[in-house]
């Protein structure tokens, strides 16, 4: 058994986000899907249309349109494309709706859509660095891309064909990781943060300082990690005031004092099974992803995740083609079909990521709109930090190994 | 002389080389089979090692030692790796002695029902079967958690332990320990130990200088299938261990795929299989050296 089979099967958990969705229902959603498919004009019956959608494209889109719809604010007319019969695509597990890969195959004639699932970066990296995928698109963190790029893994992109480009937040767009737009597309973002039960603790944490008390008090010993260096560091160095992507010598071994100092009083470092371990109350609170919550944590009533007050790391998921895409056409139909506002509002309700598209805002479900784990306040977005590809500090490495085998005294 | 000489001679040499030649088409498949698969990355793996790490991760052409004193300055996870090891390959022959002995003599003809049961699990999923101790552990039905209500005590923890992490290599790796244990006490024969009893000899004495000597083949192949893949365990240890026990395995992993450091990770790897080759040699020399001075003293 390879090592990426084991990953793979080691994501599985025991309930799946296909599983939590089936369970909340759809009904609401398809009915709004229902009323929006059809025409791209009536994207613009939808509600509450979001006021920062491309400004750009409006006066061009009204202007080209302006005889026939009224307004047409949102969706630009799709290029054509001289789609081949597949599109193979390597992305992380159930992250894509089935309803929108289904409609893309009926509406480009696919014969055959291939998602296979990698369970972190660094396996995707490591797959690029082995030589040809044989894959098309996948979806790599935006910290991953900048390496990427300079190593020639992605195709440059050529955004004319992706018009529906132009609906995703400017605060996703042009960032460092790709200055000058040419190699991704924004996919989802999400923040690491503090989940807990709020019945096992005395207190609900707020900040990193709270967390880092709670640690060594109250929560000793029921306190989880994800095992990623990256989000872990993120406690130490945003609870000191640093940046997160820090490579300090200084700022990084006062971050690693900490770390050595909470490393005894941890229940255990994990990616896997830690909602499911806060679910059965073996641990109270978790460094961690908002995934969890829909997933081992849905039937948990006191279960709640903050986004500590001192700021954390967002990340982005992004879409790319890779430099030997075998179905480039089908790959740049797929990008700009998945951000067609009723598609993308689909993959909210289906993943419960946050969508950068301000557009697709209107088709996502309230309830998930609202929910701070999901979509940050406004506030909450200020005190955000993208995460840098920091894996070539040793320092950083040296430490979190350190860490490692002091966890758990 | 001469003429029987030059009779023989034409067909001799046709006939060796028809068999060298079907030796060599007959071991073609493995020789290459073991040289594309084993020799070649090992090589590659020993060229990494001397390399450093690209800008961006992986790997670029250099000339130098830094990833091997890195590698020796962070023996933690090695030594602790060594450990477990060595306590998983004790612990399985303290489990897989007793069964195949009991499995060879004393099973009667329950013996093919019983091996059967020992070999279907372990033709499942070894994630899977992991995984299933992740519940017969963990809290609630679990272990932890029957001990929590029986005994009315809290917070019981079992997963994350180093002992859960044994109970798991001893439990994984089993029936290596068994099937070779299991085929020399099948062939041995048995009216040696009931010499050894006419002439005396005690429950105690029998074992140790009959059935021991014997069994010594069978016990040194079992360590050394049990003991090799221990050392290189990650699963275990980050399921059952909650990644609290750090091996080797896991330094590997780090070093490949978070830092995307390869020639650390390759440095690592090598100095790995020189210790555990040394390890094994030893271990080979030292119990063959013990069957020696035994022969010797029955003699």
């Amino acid at each position: 058994m390879t090592e990426r089979d084991i990953k793979d099967l080691l994501t599985q958990g025991p309930v799946s986000r296909r599983g939590f969705l089936a369970a909340a229902g759809l009904t609401g959603l398809s009915a709004t899907i229902a009323a929006c498919t059809g025409t791209g004009g009536a994207a613009s019956d939808a509600p509450t249309a979001a006021p920062t959608a491309a400004p750009t494209a409006v006066p061009t889109a009204a202007a080209a349109s302006g005889a026939v719809e009224s307004a047409a604010p949102t969706v630009a007319p799709a290029p054509s494309y001289a789609v081949e019969d597949e599109l193979i695509m390597y992305n992380w597990a159930e992250y894509i709706s089935d309803e929108n890969i289904k409609k893309f195959k009926a509406e480009y004639g696919l014969k055959k859509f291939q998602y296979d699932v990698f369970d972190n970066n660094d396996v995707l990296m490591a797959k690029l660095q082995g030589g040809a995928s044989g894959y098309d698109v996948a979806s790599p963190t935006m910290n991953y891309l900048p390496a990427m790029i300079e190593s020639g893994f992605l195709q440059k992109l050529d955004m004319s064909r992706i018009p529906n480009m132009e609906l995703i937040n400017p605060v996703f767009r042009k960032q460092w990781w790709d200055p000058t737009e040419e190699y991704a597309v924004p996919k989802d973002y999400g923040t690491t943060g503090i989940l807990y039960r709020s019945t096992l603790l005395p207190s609900v944490p707020t900040s990193w300082k709270e967390f880092y008390d709670l640690i060594k008090g109250e929560a000793s010993g029921k306190t989880i990690f994800v095992k990623s260096r990256d989000d872990v560091f993120i406690f130490p160095l945003k609870m000191l005031g640093y940046s997160l992507n820090s490579v300090d010598p200084n700022e990084l071994e006062q971050a690693r004092q900490i770390l050595l100092e909470v490393a005894p009083h941890l229940y255990g470092l994990d990616s896997n099974q830690y909602g499911q371990t806060m679910a059965d109350g073996t641990a109270s609170m978790a460094l961690g992803w908002t995934g969890e919550l829909g997933q081992s944590l849905k039937d948990t009533k006191d279960k709640g995740y903050v986004v500590p007050t001192e700021g954390t790391a967002f990340w982005l998921d992004t879409w790319v083609i890779l430099a030997d895409a075998p179905h480039p056409e089908a790959s740049y139909a797929w990008l700009n079909f998945i951000h067609r506002p009723e598609i993308q509002g689909e993959e909210t309700n289906f993943n419960l990521y946050a969508t950068p598209n301000d557009a697709a805002k209107a088709y996502v479900k309230p309830a998930i709109l609202a929910d701070p784990a999901i979509f940050p306040s406004e506030e909450a977005l200020k005190n955000l930090e993208g995460q840098e590809d920091t894996s070539d500090s040793t320092q950083r490495n040296d430490i979190w190994e350190e860490f490692q085998s002091k966890v758990g005294g | 002389m001469a003429g029987t000489a030059t009779g023989v001679e034409p067909r001799a040499p046709a006939n060796r080389l028809r068999n060298r030649l079907l030796t060599f088409g007959l071991l073609l498949p493995a020789g290459a089979w073991y040289l594309v698969m084993l020799v070649l990355p090992l090589v590659i793996i020993l060229i990494y090692s001397f390399g450093v790490r690209a800008r961006n991760g992986g790997y670029e052409p250099a000339f130098v030692f830094d990833n091997y004193a890195r590698a020796i300055s962070k023996a933690d996870p090695f030594i602790e790796s060594l450990q477990m090891s060595v306590m998983g390959t004790i612990g399985c022959l303290l489990v897989g002695l007793p069964l195949a002995y009991f499995l060879a003599m004393r099973a009667g003809r329950n013996k093919s029902t019983l091996l059967l049961l020992l070999v279907v699990p372990f033709w499942t999923s070894f994630l899977i079967r992991t995984y299933a101790w992740l519940i017969i552990l963990g809290p609630n039905l679990g272990l932890a958690g029957q001990i929590e209500s029986i005994f009315g005590v809290q917070d019981v923890q079992i997963l994350g332990s180093s002992f859960a992490v044994l109970l798991g290599l001893v439990y994984g790796y089993l029936p290596l320990m068994v099937f070779p244990l299991y085929v020399t006490l099948e062939r041995m024969d048995r009216t040696l130990i009931e010499a050894s009893k006419d002439l005396g000899a005690g429950r105690w004495s029998t074992f140790r200088q009959v059935t021991l000597p014997i069994t010594l083949p069978g016990l040194v192949t079992g360590s050394i299938l049990v003991f090799i893949p221990m050392m290189g365990e990650y699963v275990i240890p980050e399921l059952l261990g909650v990644g609290r026990t750090y091996l080797m395995g896991n330094a590997l992993v780090t070093d490949f795929l978070e830092a995307r450091n390869w020639p650390s990770g390759a440095a690592r790897a090598v100095l790995l299989i020189i210790v555990m080759i040394v390890t094994v040699a030893g271990y080979l020399w030292f119990v063959n050296r013990g069957r020696r001075t035994r022969d010797v003293s029955v003699l």
